[in-house]
Order: C-alpha cells, then structure tokens, then sequence
C-alpha cells in the first residue's frame, strides 16, 4: 500500500503485475480517518467484519477488490 | 476475542503511544502483574485474532497498526514526534489515530522521489498524490507484512 506520484509511476511499478485500486490521496486520508481513528481508545473493542465493511461502503469502495467476506474482521 | 485480550491490547496500544515506542514483553509484565509467559500468550492470540502482530522469531511486536515497531518507508511526524507506519494507509492512520495533524514523509516506490503530504484538520495539502493497493480487501491478512 503505497503512495505514487501519478499513474504513470504506478504503472512502471507495476510492471506485470495485475493492479490492485487507486484512490487519491484525499480519499485515502478519509479513509484512514474512518478506519483508524478508534485505534488508541482506550475503551477500544473489536469491530465486525460487517462493520469494516459498512465503512468501505460508506466511503463509496464498494467494488469486489474491497470485498472483505471471507477475510478476517480487522485489517 | 477475550475481554482480558481486549485489555491486554489496549494497554499494548496505550504503552506505545506513551512510551513513542513498542512495548516489550517486559514492559507489559510491569503493568499487568502476570507471568512473561502469560503475557506473551496473550499477545499471541492477539496476533492469531489480528489485532496486532509479532515478529515471527523473537518475542517482540511487529505492528500495532497503524503504527510499525520496526523502520519503515513511511514517517510521520505528530505532536513533536516522529512515528513509523506500516504503508501509506496506516501514515495516514497514525494521524487519526492520535487526533492530530502531522507530516508524512516518504518516497514514490517508482522513482524514488521524496514525497511529503502535511495533513491539517484531517486533509492532505496534495491532492495530486495517488494511493495504490495492489492485494484485494480478502487477501489483505494473508502475508500482512506484504500488503
């Protein structure tokens, strides 16, 4: 999981390989914001697979590269 | 998970934060009054739960995430102090996680210019910027330490 300069960058990186998904930065710090942010609470409990998902989907990442079924609850 | 497990977390999680550095074992023993042993089956099946993870052949931790007990390719500067994430996600992850704003400095995988993104008031000043996840969402706990 990697920041790049442009697509261009990511694409000489790849090479080969089969690219994963590309968000912008913006979103990715949404996302982090979402994901992360109960992470020190010091009450802190466990979240669901269900609930990760819920936040994915929030987020509008609701195609199957952010399908989490079938993968464990927390990343 | 354990509500002891759920304690012995949250109490790794804390330490890191206050000590700006992964707990060790011993550590951990000072504060839970148990056993090393028991501390460390404790971690152990935190780390089978994925609620952190261990280095695979010592008894020390690997990730709290969003924050890496190891040097990384992602620093992050918060509150006056420099922290190690585990990838781009979890940079932006150790802003949120302690409530703040901060710089993250790394470099693009490709070219290997320096990239550096200020976070303020929990946005990037670069939008020009773009995220890469190579592994699909169900495969991300397979080799963690990959993804």
């Amino acid at each position: 999981m990697n920041v790049f300069r442009s697509e261009g960058h990511i694409g000489r990186w790849l090479g080969s390989r089969v690219p994963g998904a590309t968000l912008s930065v913006t979103k990715l710090c949404e996302l982090a914001h979402a994901w992360w942010g109960d992470r020190i609470d010091p009450n802190w409990q466990p979240r669901t697979r269900g609930q990760n998902q819920a936040i994915l989907i929030g987020l509008g990442l609701t195609d199957a590269f952010w399908n989490l079924s079938g993968a464990d609850p927390d990343r | 998970m354990h509500e002891a497990d759920v304690a012995l977390r949250n109490l790794t999680y804390g330490l890191f934060v206050e000590l700006g550095r992964a707990p060790t074992v011993d550590d951990l023993v000072a504060r839970v009054g148990a056993t090393p042993d028991e501390v460390w089956a404790g971690l152990r099946r935190l780390h089978d739960e994925h609620a952190l993870v261990l280095q695979s052949h010592t008894r020390e931790l690997r990730m709290a995430n969003p924050f890496s007990a190891v040097p990384t390719a992602y620093r992050v500067f918060v509150d006056n102090r420099w922290w190690y994430a585990n990838c781009a996600w979890d940079a932006f992850g150790v802003c949120a996680a302690l409530h703040g704003d901060g710089r993250i400095e790394s470099s693009c995988p490709d070219c290997g210019e320096p990239i550096s993104v200020e976070v303020r008031d929990q946005q990037p000043d670069d939008d020009t910027l773009l995220f890469h996840c190579l592994v699909p969402a169900v495969r991300w706990w397979d080799d963690i330490v990959f993804t």
